[in-house]
């Protein structure tokens, strides 16, 4: 048992002896130890180790780490990259736990590497049908462990726990049938004894759901609808049987409150995504957060961002939970940038709307009213001939998380204020083929847009502070108690700026796209910075 | 339809050639490798089953999105119609690019390859020009040829024309002429760049990314900058080039329009 004794938020790591090789290990205490239910409520407290998607339940995706800091990062260097034998981009968050890295790559495979120096101890290939129904790549964003089992999403629509240990797969189970348009993409949630994981297929006309599955036998315990059946009253929101094929996927990992017991969790957009006409109504709870109930499933609330959306702006965006003092009374908040370019912070306990505003350019809207919900302006809506908005198809956020300092009190998301011509047409649904009925085209090249980092005050929704990216970025962000924001870029950087100021610190090359989200763990008592750029995992640290 | 080759860049080929060498066996596609179905009512099947299936990585109108390459510049992993329809068919093993929806038929997807080379398709047609005339015209009043190359020869401080008529059809070539500030590729941007000291450098950009920038100056010197290095820069988004209305005559130009449309790879 290697684990290193837990760090208080601003003690620094003790540096390794003078003269040690780097990433060097000395064989002193075997690596990998049970991850307890407890060690995950605690995640926050071992902040050597990354134990799940989002770092901590709360998905703030913010160390306790400070080795590495404001005044020292322009210090760090490449300490081992590690090869993914795919050409695919490489969208894997890893997970570290006591030394041992667990990274997914393309098309469902995961694979354990020493963390310390890159180094293989086993790997676990999926195999998969030759007919799998995927819209957008061959991606697979990251595992969830329990006790000494890993969990992964597969492209076929299956759930696999694999043993953490030696990679054998332990259960597969499948969540659904992969020939109707189902896949699944993203790192499932524990949550207790439960592995909580979401389906996508937003573009071939499923019905979406998320689901809860027994760790320890792969039964299924409960399925939330995202889209409600006809035996519940918000099934009015869907013209006619528009509800059997109007998507409402659920492709990114959720967060959890454990004192509520509620999981929150994003859904993706109504299908199909462009043309409306044939699901007139609401289209609940496409495009949404829901809370539901950790140990039934039932839904406890829900908060649609875009009713009865047109543009394909999915809420498929990492939920992140914190308690703040707004207007001088302690709210538990959940805040939440949207693909629909509008920042919203929401009470968790009740999902009422306390704020909202544009974070990233938009035209759609003439803003929010008292509920949060948006008054749309005119001519907005997809057209044959094409119609002009923003945010684009890719939103002013989109899959890559964002993160929160407790430090700063800041919100960090990779924001991009762009612009598509939105087109309309007929479709009819073919089980199995894609339904989007429309499409999208940039009007320029790209390099006429950029993205930024923005710093959001999540009591005033007011940007603190941008930091230009161009022409684009989808990599997610993560701070650190080393007042640090670390994130990458489409044009192949990857870079850490100050938390309080924004200020650029330091920036390396990759080489290729970085479509993943940095995270930071030690061992032996260095502090470490992984990202995935391309098909490469590459890990950096301070000089010994 | 005739099928061009259009090898883009020898990464291309490379990869190409990794899927020629890796591509699972394609029964169907086997089955016939001419195809049959090239009519204008194809090619209109075709676009609207690329607009369905392919559109979300490769652009409405394939010029290109986020998760896809452009397909209006040829094809970098294919140079025949069998090998389209392979790729369209079953993808590319071990990429992004995955296959058409299993139940399309073949007919199908002929019609969406049929489709693509539409789209790539400039087509020899008859111009009022001389051609003999226009390449007079572009290395000597025109003075072409201090900033544009063909076939080796001529400037560097504008794209190379060598296969010109494959990608740019006349009514697109007399745009580029009379209006060239129009569209302007942001790789022929001009960026203008003071350093710290104040002194000013410019030239064409020929990349850009959040840190850093490149330029190939007047002078055809080649410089490196660190945003963070210099005092300020600016993106100048008009061309370098002159509008050709007011240096050549209509006939001129009309010429010069047939000597670049007949350059293109099988006449090379």
């Amino acid at each position: 048992m290697k684990r290193l004794a837990i760090i208080p938020a601003i003690a620094a790591i003790a540096l390794p002896a003078a003269g040690q090789e780097t990433g060097s290990r000395t064989g002193d205490a075997p690596s990998l130890s049970p991850v307890t239910w407890e060690r995950l409520l605690n995640a926050a407290d071992e902040p050597e180790n990354w134990l799940m998607y989002s770092g901590t339940l709360d998905a703030q995706r913010y160390s306790r780490l400070d080795q590495i800091h404001n005044r020292n990062v322009g210090g760090l260097e490449l300490k081992w990259a590690y090869q993914i034998p795919q050409l695919d981009r490489a969208e894997t968050v890893p997970l570290v736990v006591d030394g041992v890295m667990f990274i997914t790559e393309a098309p469902s495979n995961v694979v354990a590497v020493d963390a310390a120096t890159g180094r293989q101890y086993w790997r676990y290939d999926h195999p998969l049908p030759d007919d799998l129904r995927i819209c957008c790549g061959r991606n697979n964003r990251g595992v969830a462990i329990l006790g000494e089992t890993l969990y992964m999403s597969t492209l076929d629509a299956h759930l696999v726990a694999i043993d953490a240990r030696s990679g054998n797969l332990v259960w597969d189970a499948e969540t659904a049938d992969h020939r109707s348009g189902y896949s699944k993409t993203a790192a499932p949630l524990v949550v207790k004894d439960q592995v909580v994981t979401g389906v996508a297929g937003g573009e071939y006309g499923i019905r979406g759901f998320i689901d809860s599955y027994d760790a320890a036998s792969g039964e299924q315990v409960w399925r939330a609808w995202t889209i409600p059946g006809p035996d519940h009253p918000d099934n009015q929101t869907w013209a006619g049987d528009s509800w059997r094929t109007g998507g409402s996927s659920s492709w990114i990992t959720g967060a959890y409150d454990p004192d509520l017991d509620i999981v929150y969790w994003g859904t993706g957009n109504p299908g199909p995504d462009w043309n409306g006409d044939v699901r007139l109504g609401d289209n609940l709870y496409s495009d949404s957060a829901m809370a539901i109930n950790g140990a039934t499933g039932q839904l406890e609330w829900y908060f649609q961002f875009t009713p009865h959306d047109v543009h394909d702006w999915d809420a498929i965006q990492v939920p992140i939970l914190a308690d703040l003092t707004m207007d001088g009374e302690e709210r538990k908040v959940m805040m939440w940038a949207n693909r629909n370019a509008f920042f919203y912070t929401i009470d968790r306990v009740t999902g009422e709307f306390l704020l909202g505003k544009p974070y990233a350019k938009q035209t759609w809207a003439v803003g929010l009213d008292s509920n949060g919900r948006p008054i749309r302006a005119p001519n907005t809506a997809p057209t044959p001939e094409g119609t002009l908005v923003s945010p684009p198809v890719g939103g002013g956020t989109n899959w890559f998380s964002p993160a929160y300092s407790p430090r700063t009190e800041l919100f960090y998301v990779q924001a991009y204020d762009g612009e598509d011509i939105f087109y309309k047409r007929d479709e009819e649904y073919v089980e199995g083929d894609q339904f989007t009925g429309g499409g999208s085209q940039r009007p320029l090249p790209a390099d006429h847009y950029h993205s930024a980092i923005r710093a959001i005050d999540p009591r005033t929704g007011d940007v603190r502070w941008e930091y230009a990216i161009q022409p684009r970025s989808t990599a997610g962000v993560m701070t650190t108690a080393g007042d640090l924001v670390f994130s990458g870029s489409v044009d192949g950087y990857f870079y850490a700026l100050d938390a309080v100021s924004g200020d650029e610190l330091w920036y390396m090359n990759v080489g290729s796209r970085v479509h993943s989200a940095p995270i930071t763990y030690a061992v032996d008592g260095q502090q470490y910075v992984t990202i995935a750029a391309g098909n490469v995992v590459f890990t950096f640290g301070l000089r010994d | 339809m005739r099928m061009r080759s259009l090898w883009a860049i020898p990464a291309a080929a490379v990869l190409a050639a990794v899927f020629l060498v890796t591509a699972p066996a394609t029964p169907r596609a086997q089955e016939t490798t001419e195809n049959q179905f090239t009519t204008t009512l194809d090619i209109r099947m075709g676009q609207r089953l690329f607009r369905q299936q392919c559109s979300r990585c490769h652009g409405r109108d394939g010029d290109g999105g986020e998760l896809g390459p452009a397909l209006t510049n040829g094809f970098s992993s294919t140079s025949t119609d069998a090998g389209l329809f392979s790729i369209v068919r079953e993808g590319i093993p071990n990429t992004q690019m995955i296959g058409i929806s299993r139940t399309a038929t073949d007919q199908s997807v002929w019609m969406v390859v049929s489709y693509l080379n539409s789209l790539n398709d400039t087509g020899a047609v008859d111009l009022p020009g001389d051609p003999a005339a226009g390449q007079m015209v572009f290395s000597g009043k025109g003075n072409c040829s201090s900033c544009h190359m063909v076939n080796g020869e001529g400037g560097r401080r504008g794209p190379d024309l060598s296969r010109v008529g494959d990608r740019r059809d006349p009514d697109e070539l007399a745009s580029d002429l009379r209006t060239p500030d129009e569209d302007v590729l942001p790789r022929w941007w001009t960026l203008r760049i003071t350093r710290g000291d104040g002194s000013v450098v410019e030239g064409l950009r020929m990349s850009e990314d959040t840190f850093t920038m490149r330029i190939m100056d007047e002078n055809e010197d080649l410089w490196s900058f660190s945003k963070g290095g210099v005092r300020s820069h600016e993106r100048i988004t008009t061309s370098t080039m002159p509008s050709v209305n007011a240096l050549l005559t209509n006939a001129e130009v009309d010429d010069l329009i047939a000597y670049l449309h007949q350059l293109r790879r099988e006449e090379s």
